[in-house]
């Protein structure tokens, strides 16, 4: 059911075993997802879609393990997260995962190397060596000449280059994007999903790329589409 | 397993405040007002009480008072009751004498005192006091002249009762006021009199008499314009520093066979300077409690600027728990950064207040103690835990992704 594409291998980074996720407001229970069982290869690229309100944001949460599932269970690299603690969470979205938004989420007013280098402030690399990965990493996205620029004085596209670095800054297995080119023009948007193409391709590195955007979704190996909480398609 | 280190979170928490310059200032306002208001206070009630110290040191540490009227409550402080306040108990020469039977190896100088008019060829002053006291008195309280402005009258001019007196500094300048009152001449109520000595200027103590304003002559003389031969007073002055207890128990006696116990007060300047230095040590520890108030109104205004800063960064907050920041890293670096803002308001407001205590120290005794910057600087740091506190945890319980929502 599921295509491999010759990138990725047969090992399972990510699965999610039938992951329920209720909200409740007052008397009204409401399921963003219900029953979602999927499983993501490793260095594979796939991309998540579905109309609004479908919970892909609510998948995307609990893939980023930035929200706890109702009940199911989600295991990375074979390990069920849901018994972890918030600090041992933390640790894992620090360094095996790798966030990418639609907002860029740069800290204003902060330098493009600082912003690259903020993950590495809750990781165990010594101080000597971050300054040195910051500026690999803004090299990588092609940046090097504006590192001491800050968002304000980049372009849309590059302020999500260097949040596509700082994603890359604790070299993680998985890049979780989520709308990553919501806000920008459709050339940046191209240019930064070559620059998923690049990392998944060259550094086989993990891609979800979450979007509403069906044409984008293409552009992966794998989509996934969700509506009303459920799975009803994954194909290539 | 403190990941950021401190050195991380302190630099973030001064760039996150330096941004925000404006903000800051205002913010350490309440902090900086509270605790120069506590150094100012404190230092004030402080310098009081070494001035004070300093007038008794000249009043020497082996005086002993007898006076009339209980002056002193059971408890260590001033009688305040209303029998001890109106003093009808006066002393005579005979008890006096019954002392100086009883009580060996002292000086006993009577003191008594009236108010005179008194009238130089330039002014006229009511209201004078005068002081009568023995020829030793002088001595005993320090009030020599010092060398060119005369002396105090001898044992000779005090037995005749000689027509002379010396001035205080006050009073001279006063009576005098271009040109030397020494050998001069004056009139006290309709006695010629001539001016033997003047005094350096000795300030007065606070609240009490000012001594520049008293003139001293023979004791006679002043029982004669009183018409009696009341004595107010007596300075009794030991050998040694070790006789003053034993001596207060001898006159105690001595006096006790004539008079209630409540009828007299018998101490010495270590009593009297206890008895002050704690009434001001309640009034300045009282004084600081009020100013520590604006303290936590200080500490109330950095809660709430922490707040608004956590409110204004849900989605830095939210990106960083997202990218990996575990909650206690979040609660330390918004503590941190109430730390510093109190921190920053504390030592600006240790500056102030101890520049203003040098600026009142010009006219007023005030000096700043290490014990009370210390206090203020470590009181100033608690506030910003305290109201740290509260910004912080909310900042730390954020879930990421509301806070990465968040518009």
């Amino acid at each position: 059911m599921t295509m491999i594409k010759s990138s990725s291998t047969n090992k399972t980074v990510l699965e999610l075993v039938d992951v329920v996720k209720t909200y409740i407001s007052g008397n009204t229970q409401f399921n963003a997802l219900n029953g979602v069982s999927l499983k993501i290869k490793e260095k594979e690229f796939v991309s998540i879609t579905g109309p609004s309100g479908s919970g892909k944001s609510t998948l995307m949460h609990i893939i980023g393990l930035l929200d706890n599932p109702t009940s199911g269970q989600v295991l990375l690299e074979g390990k069920d997260i849901s018994q972890l603690k918030e600090n041992q969470l933390a640790q894992i979205r620090n360094v095996t995962l790798g966030f990418v938004f639609q907002q860029f989420n740069l800290l204003a007013r902060t330098s493009a190397l600082e912003n690259v280098l903020l993950p590495l402030l809750y990781s165990d690399v010594p101080k000597s060596k971050r300054e040195a990965i910051g500026l690999e990493m803004l090299k990588k996205v092609g940046l090097s000449d504006k590192i001491k620029n800050t968002p304000a004085q980049l372009s849309g596209g590059q302020q999500q280059r260097v949040a596509i670095a700082r994603a890359l800054v604790n070299n993680p297995k998985i890049i979780l994007a989520d709308e990553p080119t919501g806000n920008l023009d459709s050339k940046s948007g191209k240019e930064i999903i070559e620059l998923f193409h690049y990392l998944n391709q060259e550094e086989g590195r993990t891609i979800v790329l979450v979007t509403h955007d069906i044409e984008l979704a293409h552009q992966a190996n794998r989509i996934i589409i969700i509506k009303d909480g459920k799975i009803s398609t994954q194909n290539a | 397993m403190l990941k950021p280190s401190i050195n991380d979170l302190f630099k973030s928490s001064i760039r996150s405040i330096l941004k925000n310059k404006g903000r800051t200032v205002l913010t350490s306002l309440g902090i900086i007002i509270g605790v120069a208001s506590v150094i100012l206070l404190t230092s004030i009630g402080n310098g009081l009480q070494i001035y004070i110290s300093q007038q008794f040191e000249n009043l020497g540490a082996n005086t002993v008072f007898l006076a009339p009227g209980k002056i002193f409550s059971d408890k260590g402080g001033f009688n305040n009751s209303s029998s001890g306040r109106f003093i009808s108990t006066y002393f005579s020469y005979t008890d006096v004498s019954n002392l100086k039977r009883a009580v060996k190896n002292v000086t006993i100088s009577p003191v008594s005192i009236a108010t005179v008019k008194v009238k130089s060829n330039k002014t006229t002053k009511t209201d004078v006091s005068i002081v009568g006291s023995g020829y030793q008195y002088a001595a005993s309280a320090n009030y020599l002249p010092s060398p060119g402005n005369g002396r105090y009258f001898t044992k000779e001019e005090e037995d005749k009762k000689a027509d002379v007196v010396v001035l205080g500094y006050g009073i001279a300048n006063d009576l005098f006021p271009s040109t030397s009152a020494l050998g001069k001449k004056i009139i006290v109520q309709t006695k010629n009199m001539k001016i033997i000595g003047v005094l350096d200027k000795k300030g007065g103590s606070f609240g009490g008499p000012d001594v520049d304003q008293y003139i001293f002559t023979p004791i006679g003389n002043v029982f004669d314009f009183t018409g009696n031969q009341h004595i107010n007073e007596m300075l009794i002055k030991t050998q040694t520093k070790e006789q003053v207890p034993q001596v207060k128990d001898e006159v105690t006696k001595v006096m006790l066979k004539k008079f209630d116990k409540d009828a007299f007060t018998v101490f010495d300047s270590s009593q009297l300077l206890s008895s002050i230095n704690s009434i001001i040590g309640m009034l300045t520890v009282g004084l600081s409690g009020i100013a520590a108030i604006s303290l936590i109104v200080g500490g109330i205004g950095i809660m709430n600027i922490m707040l608004v800063t956590v409110s204004e960064r849900t989605k830095e907050i939210g990106l960083r728990k997202a990218i990996g920041a575990y909650p206690r890293a979040i609660l330390i670096q918004f503590l941190i950064e109430a730390i510093i803002l109190s921190i920053i308001g504390g030592t600006v407001g240790i500056a102030i207040g101890w520049l203003g205590s040098i600026g009142i120290n010009s006219f007023f005794p005030a000096k700043v103690t290490l014990s009370s910057i210390t206090i203020a600087f470590s009181v100033s740091a608690f506030v910003g835990v305290i109201f740290g506190v509260v910004p912080a945890r909310k900042a730390s319980k954020l879930s990421p992704i509301e806070a990465l929502r968040y518009e």
